[in-house]
């Protein structure tokens, strides 16, 4: 090893360690490959993360692309303008974008994704509701959209491959009848800033998720390390020296890193053309999006090989040599706490200078700042528990034979334990302090709706044009037939206004809801104590009404205008209004009208309006007024919904249907969670996946222990015990790190945006309910493997 | 502490008769026969590859025979559960490998002990057996060390400690001198065959060395997977 070129002998000991890689056979070939398969689940991960930009802007692009409401004036009619209305709906849980389309002219805009607009009564669909449209379950979806399907909507046209959409051909719309004028689609993408608090969120997020993965990586290149270290002490027996021996090392780690590479970016490309074939949480992605941002890449090609030496020359330092070449552990030596204990530490104080300063805190220093502060922190967790372990388990005495081989083993070397829970430990403690962080500031992103569920869970709203009448009792009894439906409140709605009212500058006039219901329906909107065919109600707030609790006051002819210059007297000649053209028809305020105060129906509105019972006026003679229904559903019959959906579509495109919930999300608030979820999915499968791949490779590295002791005669439910309590002790303490530093850091993450914290149970038993459940799945995975390996026929190798 | 009686020496403790077995194509037994008396002891001789380990594992239970039957003092070994065989295997039975295989994270006290444990003796006084084994085999003192502190010729008489510490019927080593110098091998010989006699326990002993064949009662050689007795005149 002496008396060599320096650059020869670096580039010779380095391509010694890559040939040692693939030397000793089939078990060398296993180690090799379960490197390159656990470096390339973290290598696929990391990739996936990095196409997350790319995906974010390719989506909103194309949503842009075919944005079709703006604020600008709307142009006038002409050959090239298209009349556009919005039919969004949902079908169970899932939203359906709808719209419907009728050009004005010869030279329409068409809206991406189509070559052409349908027909009137033509439709065309995204591939996924044309495939739910054929299947069984779109059984209950299809009388809804029963047109003619006459095309597909390309990728161009759709924010994700699973997304539901169509266009509806038509020539029913009219501008006055909320129709939209366009003469174009699309818009420019507007990215949306988010508030500090979110953009915190968002980046502790990506920090929280990606961390275990890095930890995992830097794991994986382990794997196998047993024989990779007998291997180098070989080598030092033979005269190698310390510096060479690292360099052989890092060819090692480099090749492994290196397969680890190209296996994750072969599982990336697969997994790439299954990525349209999942939707969670109703996200989906085109193949085409993900791909990865070049330089993000190039930092992944990079870092890979670089953790993979470093970590390498780091277990270097626990090797001992021996002359007979009996590789020991440097057991006597203990961990080290000081710099262990140094990485929160240094995190927290990282952190602290941060707190209440939400607002600064999203400045590109700050970010930094908070990124480190945060991987210091949660690295902190990986760095401890192998100190950890080693502390307690020294401890450790006694038990059954299970307990003491997992003790004895863990004692023996607890960086093997260490290191396979270690990324799970920092997914916990990383997912605890974004759930306290979640359910700290949630109360500022869920909104009240002001909805009352308890007495309607739907609301229906049908077009007056599209209504044959004013059948008030056959549209109740359409919808109270439907099963599922307890009970159906069924009002008429339009628009009333004084017969000599003053129109404004744009000659309109002043116009005042009517609705027109029997008592019990007009009992939803207005408190009145007593009611009757006949009656007529002026609603006003309930403190102008005079008496809130005896909710009526009479109000002749000659009694004085309560409520301003808005409310109808007795007597009055009012005009109703139609919807669109239809005409006005002239009606009397009759002398029974009482003021009362109104009330908010169970969608929360409340307004000043004109309540008529059907007897106050001739509603024969009344056309084109709009239905308002409130639904209450039986809450154990999910498709009731639907059902009722379907009935509101009979009644034209534009009716609507809206569940009634008590509260939202804020829209932003709910897709950071969303992604937050995804993220979590996606993080625990990995380490779920890697977790399994070490625990294999442990077993394998034991496979003539185990054999020699079956040998013994030792039960198979021993040594399962043994193997779970073995997982279970570092796990457990995982867990307690994870508990102890993920609050730590939700506190000060808390203190950052100014929020009390208080520690959030459930999440952490959640959290903490995951990772067993991970680690409970993969001991349940090894078993088989660990049952083949007891056979005692594993002696042969002997 | 001795098991054999003046009936159980009359007939075999273990018989094997008729063993083939085969790995994939590769035919490891073929007819092998093979009695053992209680106490006596027995090499089974070979070269490398032919069967004699196999042997030793199919009279052991270890290993399932395709053909041919093992019979423990009059049970056949094949119609037994892999519970009954297991039971078997820590109560009648001990082991002693080239290696010594002892568990490396036990320490060698513990290793001892650990037959007797899974047995169901309790730790204390399973230790304090072990412990008396440690010492009759003198190497008492490396009880509180793990097996990767101890030498070889240290390592190789903890596990024939441990094969020992149940007093077992039938004691089966397999090459349990190769790994050790000449020196150490000797040693190890000496006082397996010295415990083994003294509890009465016979020994299956596979080697390939006429030296420590020498410790044995009698030899049987394998050859292509078949037995041959090697008679007393041969030696």
């Amino acid at each position: 090893m002496t008396g060599r070129q320096p650059r020869l002998g670096w580039v010779a000991d380095l391509t010694l360690g890559a040939r040692l890689v693939f030397a000793g056979g089939r078990n060398g070939l296993l180690r090799t490959l379960l490197i390159a398969v656990g470096v390339g689940l973290g290598v696929a991960m990391l990739l996936t993360s990095a196409s997350i930009p790319t995906m974010l802007a390719m989506r909103q692009e194309r949503t842009a692309a075919r944005d079709d409401l703006f604020f600008e004036a709307a142009p006038p009619p002409g050959d090239r303008t298209l009349l556009v209305a919005t039919t969004d709906t949902a079908y169970r849980g899932h939203s359906i974008r709808g719209r419907l389309v009728q050009p004005e002219g010869a030279h329409p805009p068409v809206p991406p994704g189509l070559t052409r607009l349908p027909g009137p009564g033509e439709m065309v669909v995204s591939p996924a509701l044309a495939r739910l449209l054929d299947s069984p379950d779109g059984a209950l979806l299809r009388p809804r959209l029963a047109h003619p399907v006459v095309g597909t909507i390309s990728a161009e046209g759709l924010a994700g491959p699973s997304e539901y959409a169509y266009y509806l051909g038509t020539d029913q719309l009219r501008p006055e009848l909320g129709a939209r004028r366009i003469d174009h689609f699309g818009s420019e993408p507007v990215g949306r800033g988010l508030d500090p608090v979110l953009t915190l969120l968002v980046t502790i997020s990506f920090v929280a998720l990606l961390l275990p993965v890095a930890v995992f990586v830097a794991a994986a290149v382990r794997f196998g390390g047993e024989a990779r270290d007998r291997r180098l002490a070989a080598l030092r027996l033979v005269g190698a020296d310390a510096a060479t021996t690292r360099r052989v090392a890092a060819g090692e780690a480099l090749v492994g890193a290196a397969l680890g590479l190209l296996v994750g970016a072969v599982l990336f490309l697969v997994g790439r053309r299954l990525v349209e074939y999942v939707s969670l949480e109703g996200i989906s992605v085109f193949a085409g999006d993900v791909r990865p941002s070049p330089v993000l890449t190039v930092l992944i090609a990079l870092a890979v090989p670089a953790v993979a030496v470093m970590v390498a020359q780091v277990a270097l330092r626990r090797i001992v040599v021996e002359p007979l070449g009996v590789i020991r552990r440097a057991g006597g030596r203990r961990r080290r706490l000081w710099w262990r204990l140094a990485l929160p530490v240094v995190g927290a104080a990282l952190l602290a200078p941060l707190d209440g300063r939400a607002a600064n805190a999203t400045g590109t220093a700050s970010q930094v700042q908070v990124i480190t502060g945060t991987v210091f922190l949660l690295t902190g967790v990986a760095a401890l528990l192998p100190w950890l372990v080693e502390a307690v388990v020294r401890r450790l005495r006694g038990g059954g034979v299970p307990w003491q081989l997992a003790i004895r083993r863990l004692q023996l070397d607890t960086e093997s334990a260490a290191r396979m829970v270690g990324g799970i430990a920092v997914a916990v403690a990383g997912g605890i302090a974004l759930q306290m962080f979640f359910a700290n500031v949630q109360h500022n992103y869920v909104l009240a709706t002001g909805h009352d569920v308890d007495r309607a869970q739907a609301v229906v709203t049908l077009e007056g044009q599209n209504l044959a009448g004013t059948d008030l009792d056959a549209l109740t009894a359409r919808f109270r037939d439907i099963a599922g439906v307890e009970r159906v409140v069924t009002t008429l709605v339009t628009g009333v206004t004084a017969a000599d009212a003053t129109p404004d500058d744009d000659g309109l006039r002043p116009l005042t809801r009517l609705r027109i219901g029997d008592c019990a329906a007009l009992r939803e909107f207005a408190v009145l104590d007593r009611c009757a065919d006949g009656d007529v109600f002026q609603t006003v707030p309930s403190e102008e009404s005079g008496s809130e609790e005896s909710g009526s006051e009479e109000s002749g002819p000659d009694s004085p205008d309560t409520a301003g210059e808005d409310v109808a007297r007795p007597g009055q000649r009012m005009e109703i209004v139609g919807a669109g053209p239809a005409p006005g028809v002239a009606w009397t305020v009759p002398d029974r009208l009482r003021v009362v105060p109104y009330r908010p129906d169970p969608s929360g509105a409340q307004s000043t309006a004109v309540l008529a019972t059907p007897g106050a006026l001739d509603l024969g003679r009344l056309r084109a007024l709009d239905a308002e229904m409130f639904l209450a559903l039986d809450p154990t019959r999910p498709d009731t919904i639907e059902l009722v959906r379907n009935a509101a579509a009979e009644f034209g495109p534009l009716g609507q249907v809206m569940a009634l919930h008590a509260a939202v999300e804020a829209d932003r608030f709910t897709q950071i969670r969303r992604g937050l979820f995804l993220g979590v999915v996606a993080t625990l499968l990995l380490l779920g996946a890697s977790m399994l791949v070490s625990v294999l490779e442990q077993l394998r590295e034991r496979r003539r222990v185990l054999a020699v002791l079956v040998a013994f005669g030792t039960r198979r439910a021993t040594l399962g015990w043994s193997v779970l309590w073995q997982t279970a002790v570092p796990v457990l303490l995982g867990q307690v790190l994870a508990v102890a530093l993920g609050t730590a850091l939700g506190a000060i993450l808390l203190a950052i945006v100014d929020e009390p914290a208080h520690l959030d149970w459930p999440s952490v038993a959640g959290m903490s309910g995951l990772a067993a459940a991970v680690v409970v799945l993969v001991t349940a995975a090894s078993l088989p493997t660990l049952w083949r390996l007891l056979r005692p026929d594993g002696l042969r190798t002997e | 502490m001795t098991h054999p009686t003046t009936d159980d020496t009359d007939r075999p403790l273990l018989a094997a008769t008729g063993l083939r077995k085969n790995y994939g194509a590769t035919p490891a037994l073929d007819g092998a026969t093979l009695h053992v008396r209680a106490g006596e002891i027995v090499a089974v001789m070979g070269s490398s590859g032919s069967g004699k380990s196999t042997l030793l594992h199919c009279l052991a239970g270890i290993v399932q025979p395709d053909a041919g039957e093992v019979r423990y003092r009059g049970r056949t070994l094949s119609t037994m559960s892999d519970a009954e065989r297991s039971a078997l295997r820590r109560t009648d039975f001990g082991f002693v490998f080239q290696f010594g295989q002892l568990v490396p994270e036990l320490t060698c006290l513990e290793n001892v002990a650990l037959p007797l444990r899974l047995s169901g003796v309790r730790r204390r006084e399973a230790e304090q057996r072990a412990a008396r084994w440690l010492a009759r085999l003198e190497v008492s003192d490396v009880a509180g060390k793990r097996p990767g502190e101890v030498s070889g010729g240290q390592g190789q008489r903890v596990a024939v400690a441990r094969a020992l510490v149940t007093t077992p019927r039938v004691v089966f080593a397999d090459e349990p001198t190769g790994a050790l110098d000449s020196l150490n091998g000797e040693q190890v010989m000496r006082l397996l065959t010295e415990a083994a006699r003294s509890t009465g326990a016979a020994v299956v002993l596979v080697t390939h060395e006429p030296r420590v064949a020498a410790y044995a009662d009698r030899e049987v050689v394998v050859r292509d997977g078949r037995t041959r007795e090697i008679l007393l005149a041969e030696r």
